[in-house]
């Protein structure tokens, strides 16, 4: 019986926020995200809105900190850098705003490679702050396979870069998985319609349960689905705490996260 | 708030049997007991991996050896159905009549999975809503047309879609709201707070729990409803009572 009250504290590194054209979302809004995180046990989430990344980077980012604003200990932004839409201005706002805490692209809606030169200041930026990046990452996609962001690690070797989705498929997973134990500057986030509890399981034994990162893509999907692999997962609950906040507190030092300072500050 | 309301779910799709082309918990006899313990489940209704993905009819004795060896569980049999083809199956409505007799819950279809227009099954659908046996269906395996048409064809005939995913809500809500016998059951129903806006438009009814177990990460559905912004009635009426009053032989 898993009752009703959850035992965990979570910090969810990968959300959005607003409504997406392809699908109808129920209540996408930040109140109503914030709400579910107090059914959930989550203190932290990190987003992105959804305009930010489908249509209009500089506009959604603004959405963004609109919801920091209104939950300030509750909500962090990242900031959507589209190689398109003039990336060097995002990244300007983005190092005098504190309200942003990390850098979230999408190498795949945006259709351009991570290892293609538009997307050199965003890793150039990172290296030199400190400041994470969330990347969405697919198996076998000529933007943002898993294997590409070993190029962008050998590189920028300073440079935290979180694969979302651990490359989506459970093909994906064993790629981020390669990729992630060549390079410790390589985080594996969750999130994704096929990931089981298994295949976190498997991230945890090869990368060892310090680099796996709980993220769910709320309001994209039900924050809830991931949550349940990873609370339901074979993992020891020490693994499982980890994996729930204990990384995230410590990816985020650049710009700590609400309720807490970030590991070594 | 009570912890109690999460015991005693009823888990209205499990599927028995080794998957390909995934990373997933076992499935056999053992591991379903197990499932059902670790979840304080009352009871499940089996599907067999071999009728979607190897033999449609040979599957089922599959998902009636687990329903048989678990009934003291509450665990029912689910069985597939094609068309009548000489030297496949002789006749619907005799599988339908043997199901009877074996004491099967409900009917599984498969059309796109295994090659067929869903129009060749209306003797299927006549006998089920004669026997009232459920037909449970993928949200992949049918197009809402065809939903639709078998829904209004068939007003008695109760159609449980599974695996909806996140992206579906538009054309479920039309299935939903066009069609009183139409149910969705929770296997990755991922859309978020989907099942909250349902319940919101007085559709509780027709929610049921399940969890996809050899299909799904079984975690996704028990704390999608465990952790949901639901009222404790209406988790109990989600969990069980809804299946209670859908499948004949779900116990109380």
């Amino acid at each position: 019986m898993i009752g009703r009250r959850p035992p965990h504290r979570i910090v969810d590194v990968h959300a959005h926020l607003g409504p997406y054209s392809l699908f109808f979302i129920p209540e996408s809004d930040a109140a109503t995200m914030v709400a579910v995180m107090d059914r959930t046990g989550t203190d932290v989430t990190v987003l992105a809105a959804n305009r930010a990344i489908q249509q209009d980077a500089h506009l959604g980012n603004s959405q963004s900190l609109a919801a920091v604003d209104a939950y300030p200990d509750r909500i962090a932004a990242y900031a959507v850098i589209n190689p398109w839409q003039e990336p060097e201005r995002e990244l300007e706002r983005l190092a005098g705003d504190d309200r942003f805490v990390g850098i979230k692209v999408h190498p795949s809606l945006h259709r351009y490679p991570v290892t293609g030169a538009r997307y050199a200041a965003v890793w150039e930026f990172a290296e030199s702050t400190g400041c994470p990046v969330l990347s969405h990452s697919e198996h076998q996609s000529p933007y943002d396979a898993p294997r590409l962001f070993e190029a962008v690690a050998e590189r920028y070797p300073g440079t935290s870069v979180v694969l979302g989705h651990a490359g989506i498929t459970p093909a994906g997973v064993d790629e981020s998985i390669a990729a992630a134990r060549r390079y410790d500057s390589l985080w594996l986030e969750v999130c994704g319609s096929q990931m089981t509890g298994p295949l976190i399981r498997a991230m945890v034994d090869e990368v060892g349960s310090g680099r796996v990162l709980f993220g769910s893509d709320f309001p994209f999907i039900d924050q809830r689905m991931s949550l349940g692999r990873v609370v339901c997962a074979p993992l020891t609950e020490s693994q499982r705490q980890d994996v729930l906040s204990g990384n995230a507190r410590k990816l985020f030092r650049w710009r700590p996260l609400p309720g807490e300072r970030g590991v070594g500050q | 708030m009570s912890d109690d309301v999460t015991s005693g779910w009823f888990d209205a799709r499990i599927v028995t049997g080794a998957h390909p082309a995934s990373l997933l918990p076992p499935t056999d006899r053992d591991a379903i007991a197990a499932h059902l313990d670790r979840y304080a489940l009352s009871g499940a209704l089996v599907s067999a991996m071999a009728s979607w993905l190897h033999d449609p009819i040979g599957g089922n004795a599959e998902a009636s050896a687990i329903a048989h060896d678990l009934a003291d569980r509450g665990v029912l049999a689910c069985w597939t159905a094609v068309p009548a083809t000489s030297g496949e199956l002789d006749s619907l409505t005799a599988l339908v009549d043997r199901a009877v007799d074996d004491g099967v819950a409900a009917f599984r279809i498969h059309p796109a999975s295994h090659g067929f227009s869903p129009a060749l099954l209306n003797d299927l659908y006549a006998a089920l809503q004669t026997n009232r046996l459920p037909l449970c269906v993928d949200a992949a395996e049918l197009s809402w047309p065809d939903l639709n048409t078998i829904a209004t064809r068939f007003p008695e005939l109760p159609i449980v879609v599974s695996n909806l995913g996140y992206r579906k809500l538009r054309e479920l809500w039309a299935a939903l709201v066009g069609h009183t016998n139409v149910f969705v059951d929770l296997v990755d129903f991922a859309a978020h707070q989907g099942v909250e806006w349902l319940v919101a438009n007085d559709l509780a009814d027709r929610l049921l729990f399940a969890t996809g177990l050899g299909v799904r990460d079984p975690g996704e559905s028990i704390v999608r409803l465990a952790w949901s912004g639901l009222d404790d009635a209406t988790v109990r009426l989600v969990g069980s009572e809804n299946a209670r009053r859908l499948l004949q032989g779900v116990r109380a």
